[in-house]
């Protein structure tokens, strides 16, 4: 097995009827799942797809992402996720940066297609996966509209009766674990998105290395709440399949309906689930006490830092799982892992906690050089499952990795974080806050995610987002704070001057109803800026 | 009342007053609205119908679409 398609074929020859992926309540097994991938292929194929091209994945969460997924890859082509809810200029600025000819989608996508595409985006051909008479609940025809709009954009619109005329066999292609498999897109904090490339060999050796931390087996069922242009969900498209289990993908309705979402985990039996803090703080309001939730074992979470003491409220509903802080960027996807099998026991920062396998890391200061142990410095990372670099951006590439050469011919590239780490007497690295989340007021170094801690500390505060403001060269700290309960700007501040010095204390806090966020559920602090 | 919160939700969370929108058109599994959305929709009916939403609630039964929000609130006012 050595490219991520090898997964589901693997799978289809031991377990051919588990459903490799369910939605709501339809499923695909693998066998299905093959079938239906390897004709995509085939008919990606006849349209001149070739090894290495981009196809873009236009889907919102539903079963068609899988199908869309492996049979991109069966074609030997690179899978692009667009997330339809991003605004428009941003899919036309990743169809164009990649290069991007094709696109998987489906009928419900219709609207957003019409205000994303144009001429000269030249995509030649939509695909819907799934027939209108078949499992997707969204009709896999296209409207009459929008093939006309299509057609007058020489654009091809094709639905599942051209993939039933397709061969179901394996298409014959020749490609190595060393070619992409799929790009995701990220915003960072400034600047143009940049394309991150993976290969089948990162996508495989982060399922190998998940499947084995987490003991994961043909007969668990994951629960997959991440899009996929987020990477957490590539634990249910890669980790799932390589075993043999089963994903359930968690629609857009029930992610936005918690104690709707709570009481599918329940129906479904599920036995791991994976997602952002945010996600799983809002199980704590939703009924959970009165479902019988007993089949969860393991509960991941990453992307941001969770709370201690909200983790330990959710622990205390959820005894039967093991819950565990999954760290790593997504150039890298994860490298380390801390698990609690019981609630932490005071309000302190989770650690990030020991480096996982087939990785190594380094922490080094401002001058590149080993920091001291058990002193603060940046984590660098290199693994198996790190990326080929960001694409058509070699200058930031580059920028990203320190090289060396130990011995003669043999260079090991490591990728620079940017975030900082600290290991602790007890060998687990904490995570101390990001390079770029430094600054600093009137000379003093801050640590912006400091802030936003001692923040979260007070018992009115239910959460807190700290950005800095920076006006020719001072920088002004400025808070958004959600409440709990009724509290004056004045006792707030009061009771931050007590904990922090005084220069780090915000000079502006206002009181909203919601944090923004990205469409990965992390704090939106671009927004927060510029309004 | 499905009338009053139908051109809430166009003129407020879609901004197009101009837009078709029915009582029946799912709102959230659609993604014309989203989370942030869906929040301000809440805090709306809230204020405007007097009541409070808890959140186990919230559920694909009562707020699917438009006409099953109508339902719920007029249930709550009951």
């Amino acid at each position: 097995m050595y490219l991520i398609q090898h997964s589901i074929l693997n799978s289809a020859n031991h377990y051919p009827d588990n459903e490799a992926f369910r939605y709501n309540d339809k499923a695909l097994t693998y066998k299905e799942l093959v079938e239906q991938s390897h004709q995509l292929a085939h008919l990606l194929i006849s349209l001149g797809v070739q090894r290495g091209d981009r196809v873009g994945v236009y889907l919102n969460r539903c079963l068609e992402t899988a199908v869309a997924v492996y049979g991109i890859l069966s074609a030997g082509a690179v899978f692009v996720p667009l997330d339809p809810y991003a605004p428009p200029s941003r899919n036309q600025f990743v169809i164009q940066d990649c290069g991007i000819e094709h696109l998987i989608s489906n009928k419900s996508q219709e609207k957003n297609l019409k205000n994303t595409l144009t001429e000269n985006l030249n995509v030649k051909s939509i695909i819907s996966p799934f027939g209108a008479d078949s499992i997707s609940p969204f009709g896999g025809g296209w409207g009459v509209d929008f093939a006309t709009f299509c057609a007058n954009l020489n654009t091809r619109t094709f639905t599942q009766k051209n993939l039933q005329k397709s061969l179901s066999t394996k298409p014959q292609i020749c490609i190595l674990e060393e070619d992409l498999a799929y790009i995701m897109y990220t915003s960072g904090t400034t600047g143009t998105p940049k394309g991150i490339m993976h290969t089948h060999r990162s996508g495989l050796a982060y399922a190998k290395l998940s499947a084995d931390l987490y003991n994961v087996q043909p007969t668990d069922r994951l629960g997959n709440h991440a899009a996929l242009h987020f990477d957490i969900s590539t634990m249910g498209y890669f980790t799932m399949p390589y075993v043999g289990g089963t994903t359930v993908i968690i629609s857009d309705i029930h992610t936005k309906l918690p104690a709707s979402m709570v009481q599918l985990i329940e129906k479904e039996r599920l036995t791991i689930w994976y997602s952002v803090p945010l996600a799983l703080i809002q199980f704590l309001q939703s009924g959970i006490e009165e479902r019988d939730l007993t089949a969860l074992r393991w509960v991941l979470y990453g992307g941001e830092p969770f709370p201690a003491k909200h983790l330990r409220t959710l622990m205390e509903q959820l005894p039967n799982a093991i819950f565990s802080n999954v760290y790593g960027p997504a150039e890298v996807n994860q490298c380390t892992y801390y698990n609690l099998p019981k609630p932490p026991k005071d309000d302190e920062t989770i650690p990030l906690g020991k480096v996982w396998g087939n990785t190594e890391i380094l922490i080094f200061d401002e001058n590149n050089n080993p920091a001291k142990v058990g002193e603060t410095g940046e984590l660098l990372v290199r693994s198996a499952t790190q990326m080929k670099g960001y694409w058509d951006r070699r200058d930031l590439t580059e920028k990203s990795l320190y090289k060396r050469e130990k011995i003669n011919g043999c260079e090991e590239v490591f990728y620079r974080t940017g975030d900082l780490v600290r290991i602790c007497d007890q060998g687990d690295l904490h995570f101390l806050g990001r390079k770029d989340r430094q600054v600093k007021i009137r000379g003093y170094r801050i640590e912006l995610d400091e802030i936003e801690a001692t923040l979260t500390t007070h018992e009115a505060v239910d959460s807190a987002a700290i950005f800095a403001i920076k006006n020719d060269d001072e920088a002004y700290i400025n808070a958004v704070v959600v409440l709990k309960k009724d509290l004056e700007t004045s006792d707030l501040k009061l009771y931050l001057s007590e904990c922090l010095p005084a220069y780090a204390v915000p000079s502006n806090i206002k009181f909203i109803d919601a944090i923004p966020r990205t469409t990965a559920g992390k704090v939106n602090y671009k927004i927060l800026k510029t309004s | 009342m499905t009338e009053t919160i139908i051109q809430y939700i166009k003129k407020e969370i879609l901004n197009d007053p101009s837009t078709t929108l029915t009582a029946q058109d799912d709102l959230l599994g659609s993604g014309l609205v989203d989370s942030m959305g869906f929040v301000r929709i809440i805090a709306f009916l809230e204020e405007e119908y007097d009541i409070t939403i808890p959140p186990t609630d919230m559920v694909i039964e009562y707020f699917m679409n438009i006409e099953a929000m109508s339902n719920y609130v007029a249930k709550l006012k009951g």
